[in-house]
């Protein structure tokens, strides 16, 4: 090589030094526009960088702003109502550029990422005439996640995701430079669409015939990692279950108390780490400091209090303080954080409700994945094979409806009732409250407009089990549901 | 070998000379063609006023139609417009003399050069500037800021729609008809008009008309009145037809843009559903065809100022000084705390804040169709101009309150126009009009609002108001707390003091 240059006139040194600084000066560019990472706007709460707040993942799954904002325009037909990506039953504040769970940051260009508000931040309110109120850490019980990823699936491999087609509806927000135009059309733009795709493809078990629509509120969280992580052979478990509230953390973190539905994981570290991994993250300090962020915001962020503090559905002290009695009585032994069996599982045979979700995972799973996980660098406490479904601490009970891991009971007056009794077809998906039933309402005519029907026979979908307190008397039933509204 | 290329001819100076000559005659075509084709220059105004009325929103950048084939619609298609198609004035727009420049253009209409190409659309006066006649004798007089009240928009798009349908909107035809009112086009224009803008357009305005299609299955709104919230819903694409139909009816009436500076803060729009008066103004620009990237900040900027500090004109017939005295009191206990303390003096605790739908229980169509949805999605208007964004929408549960600065001018009253006097809204629902017409301007001053008993005069059809139709209900602001209960003598004396606003 360097005999070769010795060679070289000094005509073609000229030449070789512009070629160098020109591709020097490309690379320059490139990086600018391409991986210049700009750090996000400072949050104004701890609250706000929940929902907005990027993990960092914006590398590999960062989805360029523009694309994911004109996509719905593009592809109305594909998106389950009008409204863009509110359709998708998404938690979307007063003045906010994104919904929870959506945070924008700018990488080369700007780029949306995902973050746990996604499937943990949700809506209530307290008549149809009402302003939603927003409650930070509740499960996003009307938010369909299949759905938005079939979207995004659907709008790839559709002819009009192309360059032509979306950098004209992006001419309709913005004005790109001829080098942004052209960076789109030729890298941004094909690379979306075949990252979409493939991604598409990975997922296309979720849509298999045999495995029923998860509906709003929930997704198959175990065959997830098993399936796109550890990229286990597919197999026939389906197992949708409910996001979970991630308020009072702290209260969660007893020595011995372990999470998920399947008590899958034991520890808290793992449940953030495992969680984060579908955001792109990388294992390095700074992924370290936000898990230690979000380990402190989790732990102290409050349950919400019964909405009623007047008026006919306030609690009355007199009669919860009854409930109270028959709380510690029937429930207190497994849904107390000091209960002798709060968080821990309780076997199938005993607690009777749907197996499907806990059959979806096993040892050999677990060590599958946590080989994975291992190999991309992360540490933290192993996956472990639980039997049984939790026993979890009950604060915030009243806004984690509907209820039981699959979410098949609709309120918490069903959940009294004997298994026959039990709504076996309810609509999930509209956030008006319904104070009487304790959960939301899940019969009236927005209630079938927005909602998603759910069907107690479908795979997964079972309403049996949980039988505890179905038995009590007429009064000590209304006694017990007066002193849960209170946690 | 016989394949070898014969070595360039060695080039003699003649040679030289024409490559020259082509060169430098290259060069000035480009010259030419980049001035010409960036060109984009609006037509000025030396007054405030004037620029609101005439000054361009940008919206010519994206939305314009050639001035020349603005000009040859309505003698090409008269078949499309109403009365016997008498030019644009028969849509209701207004002619105004004074005009400095363009006076063949309507109030509300600007001008701009884009691309080389004279372009005209709409601006905030098409809607927002209205006339006034003492009888049915006198020269209208026009009134920048107030409602456009003889404008029928709905009646224009359909005209634009219709046009685009009709197979006489053909290339060659409207070039002939341009030509026969005299274009003053130059060849490049006539030749791009002819040959590529005209079938762009109208591939645009079919494509809209599908888009617009949701207007068929509401009421016609008449003059004075639009639906503001469910074009949004079409510029996102929406899928209309998933819409619930209780959205489906947004029709209310254009309102008064007077003293916007003192409205600062407050919710502004009908359902009070946005408290900022720049993001409101963003929002109303969609209308004139402005969208982010095409909006003229500084003439939009200017507007604004105007708007901020203008105000109506007085009152200009008589008023009895004495009993407008007696009705100050009655105003003062009924009406002040939520409409203001005077025309001019806003304060009052409920002013400019949502009344909820159950208390005030006029018609809600209007309210229903601003959707959460809508306003979730808004909140990404804007967005590449982070200063700009729309961060001010809320879903709101009833009507707004609003200062009455001018009211004289802004009948027919409540949100949708249902009302047609102040003495009608003094009057319970049941003794209020069930049908009436709309559009004329001469105006009423025992009854305070427009004479609306008139179907028709030489040769122009007003538009027939019915309450009884979805979004028209003229119920609502009634009961003891609205005065409608008050006794005559008492409703006299208020009447007589609103005309002082």
């Amino acid at each position: 090589m360097l005999l070769f240059l010795k060679k070289c006139a000094p005509r073609c040194w000229r030449c070789l030094a512009i070629l160098a600084v020109m591709v020097v000066l490309l690379g320059v560019v490139g990086w600018y526009k391409l991986f210049r990472s700009v750090p996000q706007p400072a949050f104004a709460s701890e609250d706000a960088w929940f929902k907005y707040g990027s993990f960092e993942g914006e590398a590999d799954t960062g989805l360029p702003f523009w694309i994911w904002v004109v996509l719905p325009r593009v592809f109305p037909e594909l998106v389950p109502g009008p409204g863009g990506y509110k359709a998708f039953g998404l938690t979307w504040e007063e003045g906010q550029e994104t919904p929870a769970g959506f945070a924008k940051k700018t990488l080369g260009f700007p780029r949306v990422t995902q973050n746990c508000a996604l499937c943990h931040t949700a809506t209530y309110r307290l008549s149809p005439d009402s302003p939603r109120i927003v409650v930070t850490g509740a499960p996003a019980h009307a938010f369909n996640v299949q759905q938005l990823l079939l979207f995004l699936t659907r709008a790839a491999d559709d002819p009009r995701f192309n360059a032509s087609t979306l950098l004209a509806e992006i001419g309709r927000e913005t004005k790109l430079s001829f080098t942004d135009k052209l960076l789109y059309r030729f890298a941004i733009i094909p690379l979306t669409r075949k990252a979409l795709q493939d991604q598409g493809r990975q997922l296309a078990w979720i849509n298999r015939p045999g495995r029923p629509a998860w509906g709003p509120g929930r997704d198959d969280s175990f065959n997830l990692p098993k399936f796109m992580l550890a990229h286990m052979p597919e197999d026939s478990t389906h197992g949708p279950a409910d996001f979970s509230p991630v308020w009072r953390m702290d209260r969660r973190k007893q020595p011995g108390q372990i999470f998920n539905w399947g008590g899958e994981t034991p520890a808290f570290r793992s449940v953030l780490v495992d969680s984060s991994l579908g955001f792109g993250v990388k294992p390095n300090q700074e992924f370290e400091d936000k898990v230690a962020r979000m380990d402190r915001f989790l732990s102290s962020l409050p349950a919400p209090v019964w909405p009623y503090a007047s008026g006919e559905h306030a609690i009355r002290a007199d009669l919860a303080a009854t409930g109270r009695a028959v709380y510690a009585q029937e429930c207190a032994r497994c849904h107390e954080p000091t209960g002798e069996l709060c968080g821990r599982t309780v076997a199938l045979v005993e607690i009777g409700t749907d197996p499907e979700r806990a059959n979806t995972w096993s040892q050999v799973a677990a060590d599958a994945v946590n080989q994975t996980i291992k190999k991309q660098g992360f540490r933290r406490p192993d996956l472990i094979k639980s039997e049984g479904y939790l026993a979890t601490p009950l604060d915030g009970l009243w806004l984690r409806a509907p209820y039981l891991h699959n979410g098949s009971v609709p309120d918490l007056i069903a959940l009294l009732e004997p298994v026959a009794a039990r709504p076996a077809v309810f609509y999930r998906g509209y956030d008006l409250y319904d104070p009487v039933a304790i959960g939301f309402d899940t019969t009236s005519t927005e209630a079938r407009r927005l909602g998603w029907k759910y069907d107690v026979s479908e795979r997964g979908n079972s309403n049996a089990g949980h039988l505890y307190g179905t038995n009590l008397r007429p009064q000590e039933k209304t006694a017990l549901l007066e002193y849960l509204k209170t946690l | 070998m016989a394949n070898v290329p014969a070595p360039p001819p060695a080039c003699c100076c003649k040679c030289r000379r024409w490559l020259l000559l082509a060169g430098v005659l290259l060069a000035f075509l480009a010259i030419w063609a980049y001035v010409r084709f960036t060109r984009d220059e609006p037509v000025t105004f030396a007054s405030d006023e004037d620029h609101f009325k005439y000054g361009s929103t940008g919206g010519e950048r994206d939305a314009g139609v050639p001035y020349w084939v603005w000009k040859a619609l309505p003698s090409l298609f008269p078949e499309f417009l109403p009365d016997g198609g008498k030019g644009l004035a028969s849509l209701g727009f207004v002619f105004d003399p004074s005009r400095p420049f363009d006076k063949d253009l309507p109030v509300g209409v600007s001008k701009r050069n884009v691309q080389g190409v004279d372009r005209v659309f709409l601006n905030c006066a098409a809607c927002h500037v209205g006339t006034v006649r003492d009888t049915p004798a006198s020269t209208p007089r026009i009134i920048t800021g107030m409602p456009a009240n003889t404008m029928n928009l709905q009646a224009f798009e359909r005209f634009l729609f219709n046009c685009a349908t009709s197979e006489k909107f053909d290339p060659a035809r409207l070039s002939l008809e341009m030509k026969r009112i005299g274009t003053t086009d130059d060849f490049v224009n006539r030749a791009l008009l002819r040959y590529v803008a005209l079938s762009i357009a109208r591939d645009r305005l079919l494509f809209l008309r599908d888009r617009f299609k949701f207007m068929d299955r509401e009421p016609d709104t008449g003059p004075g009145r639009v639906d503001t919230f469910n074009p949004p819903k079409v510029l996102l694409n929406f899928r209309m037809d998933l819409v619930p139909e209780r959205e489906w009816v947004g029709n209310c009436d254009l309102p008064s843009v007077w003293n916007q500076g003192k409205r600062e803060g407050m919710q502004l729009h009908w359902d009070g559903n946005n408290t900022s008066v720049e993001e409101r103004n963003r929002s109303a620009s969609y209308g004139t065809g402005a969208i982010p990237p095409t909006l003229d900040r500084p003439s939009i900027k200017r507007m604004e100022s105007w708007i901020r500090g203008a105000t109506p004109p007085a009152y200009p017939y008589a008023i009895d000084k004495d009993l407008a005295a007696h009705g100050k009191p009655v105003y003062q206990e009924y009406c002040a705390s939520c409409h203001g303390q005077s025309g001019t003096d806003f304060s009052g605790a409920q002013v400019g804040r949502v009344t909820p739908i159950d208390q005030i229980a006029t018609d809600r169509h209007r309210l229903d169709s601003y959707s959460e949805d809508l306003c979730a999605n808004q909140n990404l208007l804007y967005a590449a101009y982070p200063d700009e964004r729309f961060k001010h929408f809320r879903k709101t549960f009833g009507y707004a309150n609003q200062p009455l600065d001018g009211l004289w001018l802004r009948a027919p009253y409540l949100h949708n126009g249902s009302v047609p006097t102040l003495r009608d809204l003094l009057n319970p629902s049941s003794k209020r009009p069930a049908v009436f017409f709309r559009g004329y301007d001469v105006y009423d001053p025992k009854n305070l609002g427009f004479l609306t008993d008139v179907p028709e005069e030489k040769g122009k059809n007003y538009f027939r108001f019915d309450t009884a139709l979805p979004g028209n209900g003229n119920f609502g602001h009634e009961g003891k707390v609205f005065g409608t209960e008050l006794p005559a003598d008492e409703k006299e004396a208020l009447l007589e003091y609103l005309k002082t606003f």
